[in-house]
């Protein structure tokens, strides 16, 4: 049983590949040219004993380098994940790219399992719940979301491929620790509101959000791998905006450099007030404001769009799945993006 | 603040009139110009050579003295931003270092049984502050029956006249708070200071007058026993045009009644534009008897005041 993992440099797809360690995998990932390749090779080394091999999705035949004959799974993480991202992009990486590894699905004879890590988002501007099923187009908040919805659809058209589209939640920290690795439009938004640099919150604070820990949703796609094919939500017990906010300026409360600068905790207000503000922003020369604005706005009107997810297939093929503490998450993360990237040293 | 007025509004501005265009070619503007013009700006006023911010003052006080409003002054509250430049060199003599712009009023209009306050902690509010401190000493002081409140900034040569990415103008704003009835009744003054923020850069600045303002006009309207839908005006300070669609949303109030007329024409006049605004909604004919006005200012400090008024005549 051999493993393809595409994208498998990325945050995801390196955690993934680690926790497949002793199983024979390939990792596929995306270099400009040899020096890039080897140097992505050696900092796989130390995640997993596999060959590395140079797929550029963007490319008429990316997989040139790979014997469909030995491969029997591939986990199809690689994408742009910006929420800025633009049509084009998102549509020759995330759609096109999806396309491809299809292409090359069908020729791996002995493929037992095409897993494609997608997002919950795919659910674009729906409301409500959201069931483990295929989407309808019925709009989205940003080109990525749509991106994944068309990745999904590419790949659940072909019933004769075993597909698993797997939904992820938003990963803000590593484990139930709180270690921050990689900054997303969650980190983003945290950084403004300790800096002061934003005091609105966009979003309806009634909102759950789905965030989760990377060993949280590794656990879950290793797991899912085994399980029957179809469309699982990893969602691993949902916190609502304003819970989310008042746990993080609890934790930020407690940093005496916060609380002597007795900074408010943010107002709710409506999407046109939200697209206002970062508007008005880009016009401010060069500080801080506008390109931390300019990575949350793209996934702002989310917020004002609850959802809940249903997660009973995942529950039921996945033995080990336990509700996560999602408001404990955020303060240890929060506690974290303090003391190793938002306090200011004093002398 | 119960039987208290105020009225006999008056401001003066910088004389010479330039467009914010002319400014940038100056290098006096650190934004580009088009961006100060997406937010409203066009014009601002700025002294001559060798103007002061008492010259300001003293023509806003004038102008009240030629209708009538100097009598029996028993107190002038003078607020500013720039107390005083302290000159090149060392000092032998700090009288050189004090300025009482105040007592100069005082002493030009005659103004002989009024005692004189400075203000000059509450930075672009101060002209709010003024008011709050006049309703004090006339409670305080049973006896007094008026007090002029003055506020006057001009930036020094060669500054930016930008702040917090707002076009500056120098200028003055003059008005009379007391027992007697006049234009507005002054209900309350509420003032919120976070001195942690004492020295917030611009985007601080930005960031957090959101939810001040929010909480600010809540407050000083609930202490008038009002919630914001109730303030049939708004007079804000000349700031960027979005910040206040943002706050009406925000407040529920509707925008059509938030009014900054003179944002294209006279900028950010540090503490006095929120005055100049007023006296256009007074000279309008659109305010009428019993209508509330808010009039919320934001400043450095950080500081926060808001007055709430209620139309008399």
């Amino acid at each position: 049983m051999t493993t393809l993992i595409t994208g498998a440099d990325g945050y995801l797809g390196r955690r993934i590949a680690a926790a497949l360690r002793g199983e024979d995998l390939v990792l596929a990932v995306r270099c400009a040219d040899q020096a890039e390749l080897d140097r992505k090779r050696a900092r796989l080394a130390d995640v997993a004993d596999a060959p590395v091999v140079p797929v550029d999705l963007r490319d008429a035949d990316p997989f040139a380098q790979v014997d469909p004959r030995r491969i029997t799974r591939i986990v199809h993480a690689a994408a742009v994940i910006r929420f800025d991202v633009s049509r084009d992009t998102a549509e020759r990486v995330n759609v096109a790219g999806t396309a491809r590894v299809r292409e090359f699905a069908h020729r791996c004879d002995r493929l037992d399992r095409l897993m494609l890590l997608s997002t919950l988002y795919s659910a674009g501007r729906r409301r409500g719940q959201v069931g483990e099923t295929r989407h309808d187009d019925i709009g989205f908040v940003n080109h990525y979301e749509w991106s994944k919805w068309a990745a999904e659809e590419c790949l659940l058209d072909r019933p004769e491929l075993p597909v698993s589209v797997v939904r992820l939640p938003t990963l803000i920290a590593e484990d139930a620790a709180g270690d921050v690795a990689q900054y997303n439009a969650f980190h983003h938004t945290m950084r403004l509101y300790y800096s002061g640099l934003l005091t609105l919150l966009p979003g309806d604070p009634a909102t759950p959000l789905s965030l989760a820990s990377a060993a949280f949703t590794v656990d879950a796609v290793t797991a899912l791998l085994a399980a029957p094919t179809g469309i699982y939500q990893v969602c691993p017990g949902p916190v609502t905006l304003g819970a989310a906010i008042d746990t993080a300026f609890a934790v930020f409360e407690q940093d005496p450099g916060f609380r002597r600068r007795m900074l408010p905790r943010p107002v709710p207000c409506d999407p046109a007030s939200f697209r206002d503000l970062a508007q008005a922003a880009q016009r401010l020369r060069g500080g801080p404001l506008q390109p931390a604005l300019a990575s949350v706005t793209p996934f702002a009107e989310q917020l004002y769009l609850p959802k809940h997810f249903t997660t009973d297939r995942l529950r039921a093929a996945w033995p080990g799945y336990r509700t996560q503490d999602a408001a404990a998450l955020v303060a240890a993360a929060c506690t974290d993006l303090i003391e190793r990237s938002f306090r200011v040293p004093t002398a | 603040m119960d039987g208290l007025y105020i009225g006999s509004f008056a401001h003066a501005l910088g004389a010479r009139r330039r467009h914010l265009r002319e400014s940038a070619a100056a290098g006096l503007l650190q934004s580009a110009p088009e961006d100060l013009e997406a937010a409203g700006f066009r014009w601002h006023h700025v002294c001559e050579p060798g103007g002061t911010a008492y010259e300001l003052a003293h023509a806003a006080v004038a102008e009240i003295a030629a209708g009538g409003g100097l009598t029996d002054i028993d107190a002038i509250v003078y607020a500013t931003c720039l107390p005083g430049e302290t000159g090149a060199g060392p000092v032998r003599d700090v009288k050189d270092l004090m300025d009482f712009p105040a007592g100069r009023l005082q002493a030009e209009f005659g103004l002989s049984r009024a005692i004189v306050v400075g203000l000059h902690q509450q930075a672009c509010t101060g002209a709010i502050g003024a008011l709050r401190l006049a309703g004090a000493l006339l409670t305080t002081e049973p006896a007094w029956r008026r007090v002029l409140c003055v506020t006057a900034d001009r930036f020094p040569e060669g500054a930016w006249y930008e702040q917090a990415y707002n076009l500056i103008s120098d200028g003055a704003a003059a008005c009379v708070v007391g027992r007697d009835p006049d234009v507005c009744r002054l209900l309350t003054v509420h003032q919120i200071t976070n001195g942690g923020l004492g020295r917030a850069g611009d985007d601080e600045t930005v960031g957090t007058y959101f939810a001040y303002t929010h909480r600010l006009v809540r407050e000083a309207a609930a202490r008038a026993g009002l919630t914001p839908a109730d303030l049939d005006w708004v007079v804000t300070q000349n700031t960027h045009e979005k910040a206040w669609q943002i706050l009406a949303r925000l407040l529920d109030v509707d925008h059509a009644r938030i009014w900054a007329p003179t944002l294209a024409d006279v900028g950010h006049v540090i503490s006095a534009d929120a005055f100049v605004n007023l006296s256009a909604l007074l000279g309008s004919g659109q305010a009428r008897p019993g209508q509330r006005i808010a009039l919320p200012m934001a400043g450095f400090g950080l500081n926060w005041q808001c007055a709430v008024l209620e139309v008399a005549r």
